[in-house]
């Protein structure tokens, strides 16, 4: 440091070069003070999440039982199998695709029209709040059994209150009908994933202006047009925060899945996160299983990084 | 806000009726939406409170005539709930302030110190949050295999780990570059060290967000379902939603039972959660939907 301090003060033409060894030494002070407070957690990091991915990216070229130590080098022939010989990956694509544009509607704008109601004063809203988040904060287990049993064909409630309003045509089982199942696993989905959105909804709504709302109300604006062009526009953040929320959580929905139906019936259920999971565990094809979950990475990514670039365009000043 | 309303009072005092009617209007309709919303909820209590005789006889929708306690004390017993209990909370308070303290350090250095390939290297970690669980899950198996580790609370709490970092430091990172510089200047000045700065001076200026990411992580963690299913295959070893799993897939005929059962391993949360619900707000809003 010092020695580098006399040199540019010596000799002003050596001055760039100075300046880069000083700042090469500078930059190596800076990675030595950084280093203890990175290297536990980036140990962790690096080896159990992207090393894993890795992992995944290579196996998905192999073919592998995921046990022994037999393991062949076949190419991108588990993703041609998997797009031309695997009818339930077609499935298990289609359905997280239908979950991503179902969960993009219904409970996003569910949330927004819980949280504009419970957004006003009104006795006892706290309550409601609560009452609305608490299934987000159970197990996803104990969401799933207490669907199957309200679906229980002989003596859960949907059944029983659709045999009191008459609807007797509706009376079904509905986790066993390949048809309807996965809507009846998405509408325990929905009672979870409300709570969140309008949480992250009524947050934004306190950033909207008040004496916008009021201006745009002496103005003679109705109440829908300070909806449209005072509230939405501030609510911008929020609908970014929900919507990339939205697709990266329904992309990874594996619990409930897994839990009220296994992927079936008929494995009309299966979705990309747990079709990963039973090539790769179930059924022995690791390879497989690792192709799999490279498709839902890459969807994931291709979806989610472009949006928040297009979300978060001069954000950055 | 509070001032408006003096202005207003002409205005408002006119439509004073119509008003009421519509606040009325809409305080039924939330009363009305929060039942529907919790039929689920109520549906498990009355089936956990009546008997096999009456679940069959009576209708499903209908509240038990006669209570019967004996169905939780019969659903602790048959659930082994004190086991999976003790085992939930052991790894709770083993991963929950390890998962945060490590996470802090790599936040702190983020954004308190400077790097090369600062920015690089936090938009890596930020990226993990947007990682589905399922596409490392293959691969974690076989690493914590390879480890040794397959089967021991070891293995869980650094895949635990692992996975709650990338969200805690991008948490924990927005909050600790909301505080002044300033400090850190005076800090060394006084000569504090890097480490006293982090130890003495921001963590203790972080307690709220560290509190609302010790009660996030501790329900996160409770309720943690597909990773321990990997990990621990041993059924001693399992935590509450695997033991939780376990009791309905032998005892699924005991509706009753099942169902008092669920009520055990949720009220945990439930009662941490109406006790710490400004934590969850926070946590959930926190760095998100600041405009």
């Amino acid at each position: 440091m010092s020695q580098s301090e006399t040199l540019g003060y010596i000799e002003p033409v050596g001055k760039s070069a100075a300046k880069r060894v000083m700042a090469r030494e500078r930059s190596w002070r800076q990675i030595l003070d950084a280093l203890p407070f990175l290297i536990p957690g980036g140990v962790i990091f690096v080896g159990l999440i992207l090393y894993p991915i890795v992992y995944a990216v290579v196996m998905s070229f192999y073919r592998w039982d995921g046990a022994g130590s037999d393991r062949t080098f076949i190419g991108i022939q588990n993703y041609v199998d998997l797009f031309t010989r695997d009818p339930i990956f077609g499935r298990a694509l289609l359905n997280s695709f239908i979950w991503v544009v179902l969960s993009l509607f219904i409970p996003t704008l569910w949330g927004l029209t819980l949280a504009l109601l419970l957004n006003r004063k009104m006795w006892g809203r706290a309550l409601f709040r609560t009452a609305f988040y608490l299934p987000a904060v159970i197990s996803s287990i104990a969401v799933s059994t207490i669907w199957s049993w309200m679906y229980n064909p002989f003596l859960g409630f949907i059944n029983a209150v659709m045999k009191e309003l008459g609807l007797n045509d509706y009376i079904q089982q509905w986790l066993g009908d390949p048809q309807v199942a996965l809507y009846a696993v998405f509408a325990a989905y929905v009672w979870v994933a409300t709570g969140p959105n309008m949480l992250l909804f009524l947050a934004g709504l306190q950033n909207v202006p008040q004496d916008l709302v009021e201006a745009a109300r002496v103005d003679g604006a109705r109440p829908l047009q300070v909806f449209r062009f005072v509230t939405i526009p501030s609510l911008r953040p929020a609908i970014i925060v929900v919507i990339a929320l939205t697709i990266i959580n329904s992309l990874k929905v594996f619990d409930l899945v897994y839990q009220m139906t296994f992927g079936g019936p008929a494995q009309s259920t299966q979705v990309l996160a747990t079709w990963t999971y039973f090539q790769a565990f179930s059924m022995h094809n690791f390879g497989m299983g690792m192709a799999v979950a490279v498709v839902l990475l890459v969807i994931t990514l291709i979806i989610i990084i472009p949006y928040l670039r297009w979300a978060t365009r001069g954000d950055d000043k | 806000m509070t001032a408006v309303p003096l202005v207003e009072t002409k205005p408002r005092s006119k439509r004073r009726p119509q008003k009421i009617a519509l606040e009325t209007v809409l305080f039924v309709v939330a009363i009305v939406l929060a039942i529907i919303w919790l039929i689920p909820f109520l549906f498990m209590i009355f089936t956990a409170l009546k008997s096999n005789a009456e679940l069959f006889s009576g209708k499903a929708y209908a509240p038990p005539i006669v209570y019967v306690w004996e169905n939780f004390t019969r659903a602790w017993e048959i659930g082994k709930f004190q086991i999976y209990g003790v085992n939930s909370l052991l790894i709770a308070f083993v991963k929950v302030p390890l998962g945060i303290f490590l996470a802090s350090m790599t936040a702190f250095a983020f954004s308190r110190l400077r790097f090369p390939y600062q920015r690089v290297l936090l938009l890596l970690v930020v990226m993990g949050t947007m990682i589905p669980v399922q596409v490392a899950l293959g691969p974690v198996f076989h690493i914590i295999l390879d480890l040794g580790l397959l089967n021991t609370y070891g293995g869980l709490l650094l895949v635990y780990i692992a996975f709650g970092f990338p969200y805690q430091v991008y948490l924990m990172y927005g909050f600790f570059r909301a505080i002044p510089f300033e400090l850190d200047e005076a800090a060394m000045i006084d000569g504090c060290s890097r480490f006293g700065l982090y130890w003495r001076i921001i963590l203790p200026l972080s307690l709220p967000i560290l509190a609302t990411l010790f009660i996030l992580d501790f329900v996160g963690t409770w309720n943690e379902f597909s990773i321990a299913l990997v990990i621990l295959q041993d059924s001693r070893m399992w935590t509450i939603p695997l033991g939780l799993m376990g009791f309905s897939g032998y005892y699924s005929m005991d509706y009753p039972g099942l169902n008092a059962g669920i009520i055990i391993t949720i009220l945990p949360v439930v009662v941490v959660y109406i006790i710490f619900q400004r934590y969850f707000i926070a946590g959930l809003t926190a760095g998100a939907v600041k405009g």
